[in-house]
C-alpha cells in the first residue's frame, strides 16, 4: 500500500515536468521569433538583446528549458506583454475565481447528477429513466456557451433576476458569500454544471444499476435489510468510481471554463486566456496553461490516492 | 443616482452587517456612485500615460492626471479648443520660433501632497523621452513618444517656467502637448521607484484619485476635493470603471441595472436600451474609420487606380445602416464641414462600375482577384462594429476583384503594429491597417499621417508615404502662425490626400454612449477626450 | 462532452473481445441495431443533415456571402418564404448560411477524429501488441497529453499557433490522439493475451499476420465506437474555438462563428440568433445517441 502511494507520487513528478515541457514549447511553436513573444513589439533593440541574454534565448533549447523551469519553480512566470505586470500576480486572483466557479458548478452537477442517476437506475426502463438519460445526453451535447447566452436573456434581461456579467458588485477582489455576491455566480455556475451533470448522471446510473444486480445486494435483501440499509451499501460501493469521475470533472471544469467565462465576463483563468490569445500575450498564455495543467495533474493524483484508500482493490500501475 | 449596495456599505461602515439590515435612511447620506462599463479589455495604464488609444484618456488620463495644455471638454455644439491646463500660457519665442516658453500654474499639488513645479515637468519629460533616465518607463514612453514627434529639448527656466524646444518651427506643437500628462515624482520615490507599484497607487494632479484597481476588471476613482479647478471638482463621490469589452455583455449589464452608463452599445440592442428608459447620447466626433494602405515597395496599393477602386466599391450608406444610423459616411479624413476639407477633385462615393473598371485597368478582375491581407481589430474603442463592418466591406471588394483576408487582433496589438509602421517585420504580409483615427486637429488629422518626417516609428505615417509637394504644404503650414493661412494650407493637404486616395475612407463615428435614466451632467465633447468630472 | 466522459485511465473498461469476431457477430450487431428505434431515429436525422449539407449548393436558395444592409436581421419566413429562416446581421440568408456553415462545422468536427483515429489507432495497436519498451514510450508520452484537460489543450495549441482552420484542426487532432491511443492500447493488450493469439504466435505466424488476422478485427470495433463518441465533443470544441475567434475566419459560414456574430441580435431576433447553437446542439446530440446505440449493439463497454 505504502509502496504504491510512493510510486504513484513519484510517477507524478516526471509527468509534471513533461507538462512543463509542453507549455515551454508553446512559445516555440508560436509563429515568429520567440523573443517577440516575450518582449513587446515596440521595445528598443537594447532591451530586446538584454532580455534575450537574460532568458538565455541565445542558448540551446534544453538549457533554455532548464532556465525556464528553474524560474517557474521560484514562481516567476515572466511578465505580461500587454500589461507589464508579473503573470503570477494576475494568475493568483484568476485561479481563485475559476476555482470557485468550478467548485460550485461541480457541486451542482454532482448533486443533480447523483439524484438523476440514482432515480434512473432504481426505476430502470421507466419513463423517468428515459427522461433522465435524455437529459444527461442533452447535457453533454449542448454547446454550453450558447446555453449561457440563452440563460442571460431569460434571467438577466427578461426577468431581471440575476446579473449578466462579472464576479460580484465590487469585482473579484471583494468576494463574500452573501446574496449580493452569490447571485453573480448562479448563471455561470449553472451553465458550467450541465456537462458534469450529464456525465455524473450516466456514471451513477451505470454504477448503481450494476450494484443493484450484484449478488451482495440480493443477499442483503434476502437478509431482510431495509431499503435504507441497502442504499447505504450501494453508496459505499459506488463512491470510489463516482468520486474518480467527479475529481476529473472538476479538473475539466477548471480548464474548460474559458467559453463560459467569456460569455459572462467572469474574471477567471479563461477570461485571462481569452484576452491573452488576442493580445498574443504568450507569457500569460503559457503561465495560465501551465498552472491549470499542473493543477490537473495534482488533482488526478489526489483522486487516485483517495480512490485507493476507499477501495484497496483498485491499484493502478 | 443609482447606489450600489457595496458602496453604501463602505460608506456607512456597515460592511459586517447582513445586507438585509441596512436602513433606508443610510442611503440618503451615502456616497454618490456611478458605474461606467467601458469597452476596454483592461483598465488603461494608470501610471501616467494611458495605453489603449485616445479613447482611454478620459478614463485614466484626464481623471487622475492633467496635461500642460488642456482641451476644452465642456462644449458639445462646436469643436473644443486648446485651454490652459497645468501651464497657464505657452508662447513661441518670436526670435526663435522653435523655443516655446510655458508658464506653469501656481499652487497645484499632487494627490500625495507634493507640489507641482518645473522640476516635476522636466522629470516627467525625462520619464518618457530619455531612455537613459533612471526613472525612464518604457511602457509610458511607448504611448506618448509618438505623440510628441516635434519635441527636441526641454529645460527649466525658473521654478514655475519651462522651455521646450522643437526640432523645427512647428506652430501646431501645442496640440502635441495635449497628450502629455504629469505624474508625481514624490510618489514614485515614496513607492521605492517602481512603476508597477505606482500604477497601483498613482498620484497625479487630476480631479479624481485612484482608490482601487483590479486589473482587467475595474478601477474605482474617488473625488479629489482639493482639485485646483473648482469647475472640474467631481460631482460624484466615486466613479467605478468596469471593463466589459463585449458590447452585448456591456449592454446587458446596463439593461439589468448592473451599471449606470456604457460606452458604445451593441447597436442591435439600441431600441431595447431606449425602451428600457435609457438615453443614447452621441455627437460629431473627429474620427475616421478607415483602412490605411501601405505605400511600401511591393504593396499593390502603390497603384492609384486600386486605391480609388477600393474607395468606390463601398456603399457607405449601407455601412451607416449597419451601424443603426449612429455614424456618418466619410468622404475624407475630416468632415466636409471642417475648414481643412478643401475641395478634392476625387469624389469619395459608391460607384461599383467605375471601381470594377479601375480594377480591370490595373490588371485584376473578380475572376483573377488581387489577393492581400489586412490587419484589423477584433473590436474596441473607436473601432465601432469592427468585425461586421470589415466583413461587409470585404464582400463589397470581392465583387470588384479585390480579395482581402483579415488578420483580426486585439486593439492594443493593432496599435503596436500601427506605431511600428508598415515596414516592420511582423507586418511583412500585411498591406493595410484598420486603426480608426482621431482627427481632432491638423496635427492629428493630417500631419502625423502624411508628412515624410513622420514615417513610423518616429510618428504614425504608417504607410511610409513620401510626397514632396505634401511635405512642402505641411512645412509651410507649421511655420505659419496665422490660423487662416494654416487652415488654407491644411485644406490643400487634405485635397491631395483625398485625390490620391491614400486611405480608404469609410465612416465617421458619432461615439454613442448610453446613459441610465439617473445619469445627469454628461456633456459629450466633439472629441475622444471627455470630462467625467461633470457627471452626477 | 464525452472526452470528459470517457476516461480516467480506469474508466476505460477493457472490452470483452469475443474470440475472433466472425460474420455472425456483425450480423448480430446489425440485428440489434435494427431493433433499436432510438438509435435509428437519431441516425436518420444525422443522415438527413449530412445530405442537406452535402447538397448545400443545390438546396440553398441564396448566395451565402451576398450581404444587404436593407434586409438585415429579418424575421423567419421573411418575404413569404423567400428567406425561410430570415437573415443574419449582414442581411445574408440564414438557411443558406446554416446549410453552408454545416459543411465547415461537420468537417471541423469529423476530420480531427478521423485523423486521430488513424494515427492514435495505429500507435495504440502497436503499443498494445509490441508491449515492452515500445509500449512504455508511447504510453508515457500519451500520459503527458492526458495531463491536460481537453478544452485547455485545444485552446493552448490554437492560441499559440494563432487563429485559423488548419491550426484549430491540428489542435483538436492532438487532443484526440492520446485518448484514442489509450483505448486502442488497452483493447489490443487484452486481445494479445488471449489463447488463440498465443497459439498463433506459437505456430510461427508473423507479427503482421497476427495483427491483421487476429488483432485488428477484434480491436477496430471498440476503437471505432469510441471514436464516434468523440465526434460530438469535437464538434462542440471546434465551434467553441470558432466562437472564441480561433477557428474559422469571417466571412466563412461556420456555426460557432455565426453563433458569436449573431449574439448581438439575441433581442431583436432571438430565434434567428439561436439557430446556429441549435444546429450544433442537434448534431452533437445525434452523434452522441448514435454512438451510444452502436456501443450497446456491439456490446462494447466504455
Amino acid at each position: 500500500m505504502l509502496l504504491y502511494l510512493v510510486r504513484r507520487v513519484l510517477y507524478a513528478i516526471p509527468i509534471a515536468l513533461a507538462v512543463g515541457l509542453v507549455c515551454f514549447m508553446l512559445v516555440q511553436i508560436a509563429p515568429g521569433d520567440p523573443i517577440n513573444a516575450i518582449v513587446p513589439a515596440d521595445a528598443p533593440q537594447e532591451v530586446v538583446e538584454q532580455v534575450r541574454r537574460d532568458y538565455g534565448l541565445d542558448k540551446p533549447l534544453p538549457i533554455q528549458f532548464g532556465l525556464w523551469i528553474s524560474r517557474v519553480v521560484q514562481g516567476d512566470l515572466g511578465r505580461s506583454l500587454a500589461t507589464g505586470r508579473p503573470v503570477t500576480a494576475d494568475l493568483v486572483s484568476a485561479i481563485g475565481n475559476t476555482l470557485m466557479l468550478a467548485l460550485v458548478a461541480a457541486g451542482i452537477g454532482f448533486v443533480m447528477g447523483s439524484i438523476l442517476g440514482t432515480i434512473a437506475a432504481v426505476f430502470r426502463g421507466s419513463l423517468l429513466d428515459k427522461a433522465a438519460v435524455g437529459f444527461a445526453a442533452a447535457g453533454v451535447s449542448i454547446p454550453h456557451y450558447w446555453l449561457g447566452m440563452v440563460l442571460v436573456v431569460l434571467f438577466s434581461v427578461t426577468l431581471n433576476w440575476l446579473p449578466a456579467m462579472g464576479a460580484g458588485p465590487g469585482g473579484s477582489g471583494s468576494w463574500a458569500w452573501d446574496w449580493e455576491h452569490v447571485k453573480f455566480l448562479i448563471l455561470p455556475a449553472v451553465t458550467l454544471s450541465v456537462i458534469p451533470m450529464g456525465i455524473i448522471t450516466r456514471t451513477v446510473r451505470g454504477v448503481v444499476m450494476e450494484l443493484l444486480n450484484q449478488d451482495f445486494v440480493t443477499t442483503l435483501r434476502g437478509k431482510g435489510l431495509r431499503r435504507g440499509g441497502i442504499a447505504l451499501h450501494v453508496v459505499k460501493n459506488a463512491a470510489p468510481s463516482v468520486l474518480a469521475v467527479m475529481g476529473l470533472q472538476l479538473g475539466y471544469l477548471m480548464g474548460g471554463s474559458i467559453l463560459v467565462e467569456t460569455v459572462f465576463s467572469w474574471p477567471g483563468t479563461g477570461f485571462l486566456l481569452n484576452s491573452a490569445i488576442f493580445q498574443r500575450d504568450l507569457p500569460v498564455l503559457q503561465g495560465t496553461i501551465l498552472v491549470l495543467a499542473i493543477f490537473f495533474v495534482v488533482l488526478n493524483l489526489a483522486v487516485d490516492l483517495i480512490q485507493t484508500a476507499l477501495d484497496p482493490r483498485i491499484r493502478r500501475a | 443616482m443609482t447606489l450600489s449596495r457595496r458602496a453604501l456599505l463602505g460608506a456607512t461602515g456597515l460592511a459586517a452587517l447582513p445586507s438585509g439590515l441596512i436602513l433606508p435612511e443610510a442611503q440618503a447620506q451615502s456616497e454618490r456612485v456611478l458605474r461606467y462599463a467601458i469597452s476596454m479589455a483592461d483598465i488603461p495604464l494608470t501610471a501616467g500615460q494611458p495605453d489603449r488609444g485616445a479613447g482611454a484618456y478620459q478614463f485614466t488620463g484626464h481623471t487622475i492626471y492633467d496635461p500642460l495644455v488642456a482641451w476644452e471638454m465642456d462644449v458639445a455644439d462646436r469643436p473644443g479648443k486648446l485651454i490652459p491646463g497645468l501651464a497657464t500660457s505657452w508662447e513661441a519665442d518670436p526670435a526663435d520660433r522653435r523655443r516655446w516658453v510655458l508658464k506653469l500654474r501656481e499652487g497645484v499639488t499632487f494627490h500625495d501632497g507634493s507640489a507641482f513645479d518645473a522640476d516635476a515637468v522636466i522629470w516627467n519629460l525625462e520619464k518618457v523621452m530619455n531612455a537613459q533616465a533612471p526613472h525612464f518607463d518604457q511602457r509610458q514612453a511607448a504611448q506618448v513618444r509618438p505623440r510628441l514627434p516635434s519635441l527636441a529639448a526641454w529645460k527649466k527656466l525658473d521654478a514655475m517656467t519651462v522651455e521646450l524646444t522643437t526640432k523645427a518651427v512647428d506652430s501646431l506643437f501645442p496640440y502635441q502637448l495635449l497628450w502629455f500628462l504629469v505624474s508625481s515624482p514624490a510618489q514614485y520615490e515614496k513607492l521605492g521607484r517602481s512603476w508597477d507599484r505606482f500604477a497601483a497607487e498613482p498620484s497625479g494632479t487630476g480631479p479624481f484619485r485612484l482608490a482601487r484597481l483590479v486589473p482587467r476588471e475595474r478601477a474605482e476613482l474617488v473625488r479629489n476635493a482639493a482639485y485646483w479647478n473648482p469647475k472640474r471638482i467631481p460631482k460624484l463621490d466615486r466613479l467605478v470603471l468596469v471593463c466589459a469589452p463585449d458590447a452585448v455583455t456591456r449592454s446587458n449589464a446596463l439593461l439589468s441595472g448592473q451599471v449606470d452608463m456604457i460606452e458604445t452599445p451593441a447597436l442591435d440592442m439600441v431600441p431595447q436600451l431606449r425602451a428600457a428608459g435609457n438615453r443614447v447620447v452621441e455627437n460629431v466626433t473627429p474620427h475616421v474609420w478607415n483602412y490605411h494602405l501601405s505605400m511600401l515597395e511591393g504593396s499593390p496599393w502603390r497603384d492609384l487606380r486600386l486605391r480609388q477602386a477600393a474607395n468606390l466599391a463601398i456603399n457607405r450608406d449601407e455601412v451607416v445602416q449597419l451601424l443603426g444610423g449612429l455614424a456618418k459616411p466619410a468622404t475624407g479624413v475630416v468632415d466636409p464641414a471642417s475648414p481643412w476639407f478643401g475641395n478634392p477633385s476625387f469624389k469619395v462615393r459608391h460607384d461599383p462600375d467605375e471601381a470594377r473598371k479601375l480594377v480591370r485597368a490595373a490588371g485584376f478582375s473578380p475572376r483573377n482577384p488581387l489577393k492581400t491581407r489586412f490587419l484589423i481589430a477584433t473590436g474596441g474603442s473607436g473601432q465601432m462594429l469592427s468585425m461586421p463592418m470589415n466583413e461587409y466591406i470585404q464582400q463589397a471588394w470581392k465583387e470588384i476583384g479585390i480579395e482581402v483576408e483579415f488578420r483580426p487582433v486585439e486593439l492594443e496589438v493593432l496599435y503596436t503594429a500601427w506605431r511600428n509602421g508598415a515596414a516592420h517585420e511582423s507586418l511583412r504580409d500585411v498591406t493595410a491597417n484598420n486603426v480608426a483615427y482621431v482627427t481632432s486637429d491638423p496635427l492629428y488629422a493630417l500631419v502625423r499621417f502624411f508628412h515624410s518626417g513622420q514615417v513610423a516609428p518616429t510618428g504614425v505615417n504608417w504607410s511610409h508615404y513620401k510626397d514632396a509637394e505634401t511635405d512642402g504644404l505641411i512645412d509651410q503650414a507649421v511655420r505659419s502662425f496665422d490660423p487662416a493661412e494654416q487652415d488654407r494650407l491644411m485644406a490643400r493637404v487634405h485635397e491631395r490626400v483625398v485625390d490620391q486616395a491614400l486611405l480608404v475612407f469609410v465612416v465617421h463615428d458619432t461615439n454613442p454612449h448610453v446613459l441610465g435614466r439617473n445619469v445627469r451632467g454628461y456633456t459629450q465633447a466633439q472629441h475622444w477626450f471627455q470630462d467625467l468630472s461633470t457627471i452626477s | 462532452m464525452s472526452t470528459t466522459i470517457a476516461s480516467p485511465p480506469a474508466a476505460i473498461a477493457v472490452p470483452q473481445p469475443a474470440p475472433s469476431r466472425s460474420r455472425g457477430y456483425w450480423q448480430g450487431v446489425a440485428r440489434r441495431l435494427s431493433r433499436d428505434p432510438v438509435t435509428l431515429f437519431f441516425g436518420a436525422i444525422l443522415l438527413l443533415m449530412a445530405l442537406a449539407i452535402l447538397f448545400a449548393p443545390l438546396l440553398a436558395p441564396h448566395d451565402p456571402y451576398q450581404t444587404s444592409m436593407i434586409r438585415r436581421l429579418r424575421p423567419i419566413w421573411f418575404q413569404d418564404g423567400r428567406y425561410p429562416l430570415g437573415t443574419d446581421e449582414l442581411g445574408r440568408d440564414m438557411l443558406t448560411r446554416l446549410l453552408h456553415g454545416g459543411r465547415l462545422s461537420w468537417f471541423l468536427g469529423i476530420t480531427p477524429v478521423l485523423i486521430a483515429f488513424a494515427i492514435g489507432g495505429t500507435l495504440g495497436v502497436i503499443a498494445g501488441f509490441a508491449g515492452g519498451w515500445v509500449n512504455m514510450m508511447i504510453m508515457r508520452t500519451t500520459d503527458v497529453f492526458y495531463a491536460f484537460p481537453s478544452v485547455l489543450l485545444a485552446v493552448a495549441i490554437s492560441g499559440a499557433l494563432g487563429p485559423g482552420i488548419s491550426n484549430a484542426m491540428l489542435s483538436l487532432t492532438l487532443v484526440f490522439i492520446p485518448q484514442i491511443i489509450r483505448v486502442a492500447e488497452s483493447t489490443t493488450t487484452s486481445v494479445r493475451n488471449l489463447d488463440y493469439v498465443e497459439s498463433a504466435r506459437a505456430s510461427g505466424a508473423g507479427a503482421l499476420t497476427i495483427v491483421r488476422v487476429h488483432v485488428l478485427p477484434n480491436v477496430l470495433g471498440p476503437i471505432f465506437v469510441y471514436a464516434t463518441s468523440l465526434i460530438s465533443v469535437s464538434m462542440i470544441l471546434a465551434s467553441g474555438l470558432s466562437f472564441l475567434g480561433l477557428g474559422t475566419k469571417p466571412p466563412e459560414p461556420e456555426w460557432g462563428l455565426m453563433l458569436n456574430t449573431l449574439r448581438t441580435a439575441i433581442y431583436t431576433q432571438p430565434f434567428i440568433a439561436m439557430l446556429p447553437g441549435l444546429c450544433i446542439f442537434a448534431t452533437s446530440m445525434c452523434f452522441n445517441m448514435v454512438s451510444d446505440g452502436l456501443r450497446s449493439a456491439m456490446d462494447v463497454r466504455a
